[in-house]
């Protein structure tokens, strides 16, 4: 029988912390294992590496919605412990993202999944909610200093704000600033083109694997 | 002991309830519904089974019903702009339930006619809700389509395309729908004209009209719209409504249009799996009688990885939410289902078999097919229309183990490809635009479809 190191255990209790979307619990046992002499890097490995995990679930509808959202909000508890720890210049995410549902449409769910599924899994993500204009879009984009923006609209009516959203963007002279990634349910890849977007993804876990590859371009 | 008798819930007083209800953020309220659910699921002892897509078990529509009950009366609705909950007493639910329409009447003349909430294996033909709500590209093909819908003779209601411009200019904003809006409305009636069947209702009013305002200005009558037609009232996923959609349904209700309460179950979303999300669907069913106060309901199930709702889960979750529904609910209903593939595929004819043999069997009506999830501009096929109506008749009568293993052997024919299913063709590739008829590639393809489906046991005229 493999006998577990206190600081493996401490680990195995923080990995199930997050499984079990027990903030209270991972509240103590993070500041265990940072008074245990694990570093806030190394809890957060760990921590990302459970996230990646729960995202592969839901891909597979192994686990939901609701349970990317608490996992994310017991992540959130871990990191506001654990970052202030770390020097500034050793903080590193995949990337930036501002992401929202076009001017005119209150469909939000998919767009919820994306965030939610993106924030899993590395990103830090600007989720500027639904109904959102072109400027809202660009102006918290250039505010956070993002790497992409992500628009997604539901319906054929809202589905041309895609394209208003990118050509005011271009409007400010901005478009090489910024990747721009679309989605939601009318949209194609062939529309995606036609308005000049960097990318398409058809679901959350596609947008998950397009968008890592947008990053890395 | 002595029946407590309670007043019906007015609309009034829902409006009252949505400024007074137990005060919730969108957050709270999306944690609320999944943690409720996956209690109830627990409770209930509801298990998915993915062997097989059509349960026969009484008791699980049962429970699932019951679930659905005590979850509404905990949880209720959420008005996304008072941020408040619209919740009710199970007693007032059981009320509700218990007066909601099991009939309603639409259409004039000789297209008039009464839909009846269906029964289980029930010998009734289900209601055949024809079209799609899909874009189209031009007034012309719109005309072409509804004309052929309605040419259909299964065809009771008709669900007319969405205009993506008019005058040439693309419908974009709320006035721009009010004029798409009043075009269409105009266009369908003259296509049901042209069909013989004028008096057809429309039961997806107003489809160009994504705001609820413009919705509103193109039912005034004098745009040709007859109060028995339906309109279409949503709530968003999941049990989230808004201001303007309760505003759109006082109009209605005030001049007594027949409101058809509308609703997307996710599976994978805030309800969860299968087995959450059928209960979430039955709760649904309920919203629409208590807070929209609906005449009937249309509702479609889908997964949210792969969009469609011809998913073995989704398949399920259909079956046993329908199932509640038609036992202990017993109004209209509806379902239409999204299919992955696209039109003039052979897997979408795989897959509009099997969301028929779900629906039929398992106690609703019908929308006809909506291929590659009606995303694309222009492909639908009025013969896969007539397809989708010709099986929904044949396979009345069957019993749900019957239906179910026709359905077994049809899922291994399409599931791997739900993700990356087939693409097809638009209608003008399939039909000649100037006469509207089907082209000569296209009729060999069908025919060669329909004997396939014959072949698996389903006669189909």
């Amino acid at each position: 029988m493999k006998i577990l190191s206190s600081k493996e255990e401490i680990l195995t209790k923080i990995r199930e912390d997050l499984f079990n979307y027990d903030a209270e619990g991972i509240k103590v046992d993070v500041e265990k294992a940072l008074n245990m002499g694990l570093s806030a890097l190394e809890i957060i490995n760990v921590l990302s590496d459970c996230m990646r995990e729960i995202g592969d679930k839901f891909a597979r509808l192994e686990l939901f919605l609701t349970d990317l959202m608490m996992a994310g909000d017991v992540m959130k508890v871990a990191l506001e412990i654990l970052l202030p720890k770390i020097p500034k210049e050793k903080i590193s995410t995949k990337g930036k993202i501002v992401i929202g549902t076009v001017k005119g449409d209150i469909h939000d769910i998919g767009k919820n999944i994306v965030s939610a599924m993106l924030t899993a899994s590395g990103f830090e993500v600007y989720d500027i909610g639904k109904d959102v204009s072109a400027s809202k879009f660009l102006e918290e984009a250039e505010k956070v200093k993002a790497d992409i923006i992500g628009a997604s609209a539901l319906m054929t009516t809202t589905m041309p704000a895609l394209k208003d959203l990118i050509d005011y963007i271009k409007a400010k002279n901005l478009r090489n600033k910024y990747k721009i990634i679309i989605g939601g349910g009318p949209v194609t890849k062939e529309y995606a083109e036609e308005i000049g977007a960097d990318a398409y993804a058809e679901n959350a876990v596609e947008a998950i694997k397009v968008i890592e590859n947008l990053i890395k371009k | 002991m002595e029946e407590k008798i309670l007043s019906p819930i007015s609309f009034i007083e829902v409006l009252n309830r949505s400024l007074t209800g137990p005060a919730a953020s969108e957050r709270e309220f999306d944690y609320k519904v999944g943690t409720k659910l996956r209690e109830l699921v627990k409770k209930y002892d509801i298990k998915y089974d993915p062997e097989n897509p059509i349960p026969s078990d009484d008791s699980l529509a049962d429970d699932v019903f019951k679930a659905a009950v005590e979850f509404y009366a905990d949880v209720g609705a959420y008005c996304m702009d008072t941020e408040r909950r619209i919740t009710f007493t199970e007693e007032e639910i059981k009320e509700g339930i218990k007066n909601a329409p099991c009939t309603t009447l639409f259409g004039e003349g000789n297209e008039a006619k009464i839909f009846s909430a269906r029964k289980l294996e029930s010998k009734d033909p289900p209601w055949c809700h024809v079209g799609a709500g899909i874009s189209v590209s031009s007034e012309e093909l719109l005309v072409k389509l509804v004309e052929a819908f309605a040419s259909i003779p299964e065809t009771d209601s008709i669900s007319v395309p969405t205009l993506m411009e008019v005058n040439g200019v693309p419908i974009r904003t709320p006035p721009l729908e009010v004029y798409g809006s009043i075009r269409m409305i105009a266009l369908a009636h003259e296509a049901m004209k042209r069909a013989g069947r004028p008096g057809l209702p429309i039961l997806n009013l107003v489809s160009t009209a994504a705001s609820q305002i413009a919705g509103i200005a193109a039912t005034a009558p004098q745009f040709g719209i007859k109060p028995t037609d339906g309109w279409l009232v949503d709530a968003f996923p999941d049990l989230k409504i808004y201001n303007d959609v309760l505003t759109k349904a006082a109009y209605l209700l005030n001049w007594g249009a027949n409101i058809g309460a509308c609703f997307t179950p996710l599976i994978g979303g805030y309800s969860g799996g299968p087995e959450g999300t059928a209960i979430m669907s039955v709760a649904y069913s309920i919203n629409g009688v208590m807070v929209l106060k609906s005449r009937y309901q249309l509702y479609y199930v889908s997964n949210i990885i792969n969009g469609s709702s011809s998913s073995r889960d989704a398949l399920w979750t259909l079956s046993v939410s329908a199932q509640a529904i038609s036992r202990n609910i017993k109004v209209p209903v509806i379902h239409l289902s999204y299919q992955a593939a696209d039109s003039a595929t052979e897997m979408l004819f795989y897959e509009m078999v099997a969301a028929m043999l779900a629906c039929v069997a398992s106690g609703v009506s019908v929308e006809s097919n909506h291929p590659s999830k009606a995303a694309i501009t222009d492909h639908i096929i009025p013969m896969e229309s007539e397809f989708y109506c010709k099986v929904a008749h044949a396979v009345v009568d069957m019993k749900r183990s019957e239906a179910n293993e026709l359905v077994k052997t049809l899922l291994p024919k399409y599931e791997k490809d739900l993700s990356n299913p087939p693409k097809g063709k638009k209608y003008q590739e399939c039909y000649d635009v100037k006469t509207g008829k089907p082209k000569e590639e296209y009729l060999k393809f069908y025919k060669v479809m329909v004997k396939k489906i014959t072949d698996l046991g389903i006669p189909i005229e």
